[in-house]
């Protein structure tokens, strides 16, 4: 049982791993404007998880994706003469599709000199200012209060994870602020009306486009740091971006794309009238590598922090938990030992992000606002319980029988013949499988980062997409990984070896 | 010391012992014998409350068993003061020898740890395992661990010790050593009863032996008497 599913993860590592590195830009196999042609088809990227008004799940219809870049997508790939076909992705790491699963992201990409310098950028499509967004009695009350930090310590400000927003946030060392990732609009004010936030930052239309939806939520200041979004295109593909930049240009100038922004209730003349004034966007200077692993080395290492500390703060949790679990079920109350059951199957049967999602999520909802390494400390732990109850149910039941007899005609009681001879033996019988499986947790930890926890693979994905270093720091990262992991996989083999010595020795 | 009336166990529909009567006397050494399958272990371990009985009452070292008890704490009494040694001897793997003697002095009767491991040295010692105070089971031979064993059943100072083929699964030299513990603890006045197809133990220390075929007593009477009639 064990062996084969940590098998399973270990595959899933390197497969990543060779996935990150054949995701490097301008590896050949982007296609230009003659295939898309000829495919009769643009391969445009978004993530619909990002929300309205850019692209998002029609209520009505929820098989139908709507938003204002749904139709401008269709309108561009018309102007190529060709139809437009969506291609879903996680919001931050949509660039990396390109060349392999898409021509173009057309997404709310802001134009920043990092994308200009590690991607083609279209000219601007559409004009955006950030919008801080807090709860109505809230005490942050207007920008200038960023400054001092709140009633509860610095202000907690939501941003979407790689935007212009975090940015733009993190570049702000002036202000009394913590700036905390999220991978979806949406979740992010929903922690702000929650009260886990003090406040978002975002697009302006996002925050007026969920103003009605979020009541309780208002806009606290003016729009500031305005910007543009472009549709990026991979490096090699100067003709394809070009002929985008031409429909455009045509959109524009007809009328199209106004009549569009008005459609959406985007103010269409002003738009026109910021877009027609855009400037471009200069390329950022590439780093040298040695200044590039100098200044991300040190991020990573405190990230490669974080997924230790998730793992040696969960793991214990788990164990003590899948241990509590096991004896319950073999030597419990007979009315306890249908619902350990169901607790086992239900944690081992649901994805751990669906778990991690509840807690962080659905749990304030319910009026208990967890911090989210609390919640992904408690949401790994309760997951692996499940897995650590089944190895130690077979290392009790491995335990022989002759050993509780024993330990009863001594007069022990139960809980003594459990806590004194049953329960040492099966943790030295169940010591491989579980070393195994805390390694396994260890990588699990990723996992994480959907809910605001930056660990290694996360501060990896954020570094490789700003710096565009992504093949050199993947390099880095899974060296990071494989020092971290490498001990555990030899401390395991050692209790092994161990066990093994132990079993020849004893008679019989 | 043990009065047993009218015992009758059923397993899996059968009667594997029936109408059991017997009684043993304090200071007094009793052997179970019989052919395998004969109902020795049955009535041994229901002498102890590991296994229940179905009919009839047991009276041991002051405490009382009836039919269908299964009360753990007026079983946990029972066994505190009733000793038990098995064939396997079932030593914990994970403690050394010492502590294996030590544990249940310590958790059951609340013996301070610099005491029981007074006494610990002591039985050791009596039973001739000085050498071997920290050993580990795995790293004994089968002779030492069902000596350990011993040890470890009298640091909860037993009224009764019951031991169930303790020599079944040892070569005739480990045996001899085995066997000189008991003798030894019989002249001490211990009051046992002892499972064992070795007419020579019996001969050399048992005041009453029992002959258990198919789950009934066959013959029962003092030593000299039955062992005589065996022809051996
Ligand atoms: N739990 C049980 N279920 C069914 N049969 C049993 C059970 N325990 C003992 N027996 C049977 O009862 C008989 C007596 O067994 P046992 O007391 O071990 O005999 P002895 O120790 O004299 O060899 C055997 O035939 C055995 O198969
Ligand atoms: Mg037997």
């Amino acid at each position: 049982m064990t062996p084969a599913r940590s098998g399973g993860r270990w595959r899933c590592w390197p497969a990543a791993v060779v996935w990150l590195l054949a995701a490097v830009p301008g590896a050949g196999l982007a296609a230009e404007l003659d295939e898309v042609l000829a495919r009769g088809e643009l391969v445009w990227a978004a993530d619909q998880e990002g929300g309205g008004p850019h692209v998002f799940v029609d209520p009505d219809d929820p098989t139908r994706l709507i938003g204002f870049e749904v139709e401008l997508a269709a309108l561009v790939a018309g102007e190529l003469g060709v139809k437009a076909r969506f291609q879903q992705g996680q919001w931050d790491r949509l660039p990396l599709l390109l060349g392999r699963a898409a021509d173009c992201v057309v997404n709310g990409f802001e134009s920043t000199p990092q994308r200009a310098r590690d991607w083609r950028c279209s000219r601007p499509y559409f004009a955006y200012a950030l919008q801080l967004v807090a709860r109505r009695d809230s005490a942050l009350d207007s920008l200038e209060a960023l400054a001092k930090a709140g009633p509860r310590g610095p202000w907690r400000i939501g941003v979407l994870t790689g935007s212009a927003a975090e940015i733009e946030m993190r570049r702000r060392s002036d202000l009394a602020i913590e700036v905390v990732g999220y991978d979806g609009t949406v979740d992010c004010l929903e922690q702000v009306r929650g009260r886990v936030l003090d406040a978002g930052l975002m697009d302006d239309c996002i925050a007026s486009f969920n103003a009605d939806r979020f009541g309780e939520l208002r806009g606290v200041g003016r729009p500031f740091a305005g910007g543009t979004y472009t549709i990026l295109t991979a490096p090699d593909t100067p003709r394809l971006s070009a002929a985008i930049d031409e429909a455009l240009g045509r959109l524009i100038t007809d009328g199209r794309l106004k009549a569009l922004y008005d459609r959406w209730d985007l103010a269409g003349r002003q738009q026109m009238l910021l877009l027609r004034d855009a400037a471009e966007v200069p390329p950022a200077p590439r780093g040298s590598l040695a200044d590039l692993i100098r200044g991300a080395l040190p991020l990573l290492l405190s990230s490669a922090g974080m997924t230790i500390l998730l793992s040696v703060a969960s793991f214990p949790v788990a164990i003590l938990i899948g241990l509590s679990v096991a004896v319950g079920r073999l030597h419990g109350p007979a009315w306890l030992r249908p619902f350990l059951a169901c607790y086992v199957e239900i944690l081992r049967g649901t994805p751990l992000m669906l778990q991690l999602y509840a807690l962080f999520f659905l749990l304030p909802k319910a009026g208990l606002a967890l911090p989210a390494l609390v919640a992904a400390i408690l949401g790994l732990a309760l997951n692996y319980s499940a897995y650590e109850s089944e190895i130690y149910r077979a290392g009790l039941k491995a335990v022989p029988v002759g050993q509780f007899e024993a330990a009863l005609a001594l007069g022990m009681t139960k809980w003594q013949c459990l806590r004194h001879v049953l329960v040492p033996q099966a943790v030295r019988i169940v010591m491989p499988p579980v070393t195994s499986d805390f390694i396994a947790l260890f990588k699990d930890t990723s996992v994480c980062s959907a809910i605001t926890v930056i660990e290694l693979t996360k501060r990896y994905s954020v570094l490789a997409l700003s710096t565009g270093r992504i093949a050199e720091l993947a390099i880095v990262t899974a060296l990071l990984y494989l020092a971290m992991s490498w001990p555990l996989s030899l401390l395991s083999r050692w209790f092994e070896r161990r066990l093994e010595q132990r079993c020849e020795r004893a008679p019989g | 010391m043990i009065e047993v009336e009218s015992l009758a166990a059923i397993r899996a529909g059968n009667r594997i012992l029936d109408a059991i009567t017997l009684s043993v006397a304090e200071g007094t050494v009793t052997t179970l014998v019989g052919p395998s399958g004969g109902g020795k272990s049955t009535l041994l371990r229901c002498l102890n409350g590991l296994e229940t009985f179905a009919e009839g009452r047991v009276t041991i070292a002051g405490h009382r068993l009836s039919a269908g008890d299964h009360a753990p704490r007026a079983l946990e009494r029972v066994r505190r003061d009733v000793g038990m040694v098995f064939q396997g001897f079932n030593l914990f793997p994970h403690l050394s020898a010492i502590d294996n003697v030590t544990l249940a002095p310590r958790i059951v009767r609340g013996v301070p740890p610099a005491e029981a491991r007074r006494r610990g040295l002591e039985l050791l010692q009596r039973v001739g395992l000085s050498r071997f105070v920290e050993a580990r089971p795995a790293t004994l031979s089968g002779g030492q661990q069902q000596r350990v064993a011993i040890a470890r059943s009298l640091a909860m100072e037993p009224r009764v010790m019951l031991f169930d083929e303790p020599t079944s699964a040892l070569d005739p030299q480990m045996s001899a050593e085995v066997l000189d513990v008991i003798v030894e603890l019989a002249r001490g006045g211990q009051t046992m009863v002892v499972v064992t197809h070795d007419h020579g133990f019996a001969r050399r220390a048992a005041t009453q032996v029992v002959e258990l075929v198919a789950g009934r007593v066959h013959r029962a009477g003092p030593a000299a008497e039955i062992l005589a009639g065996s022809g051996h």
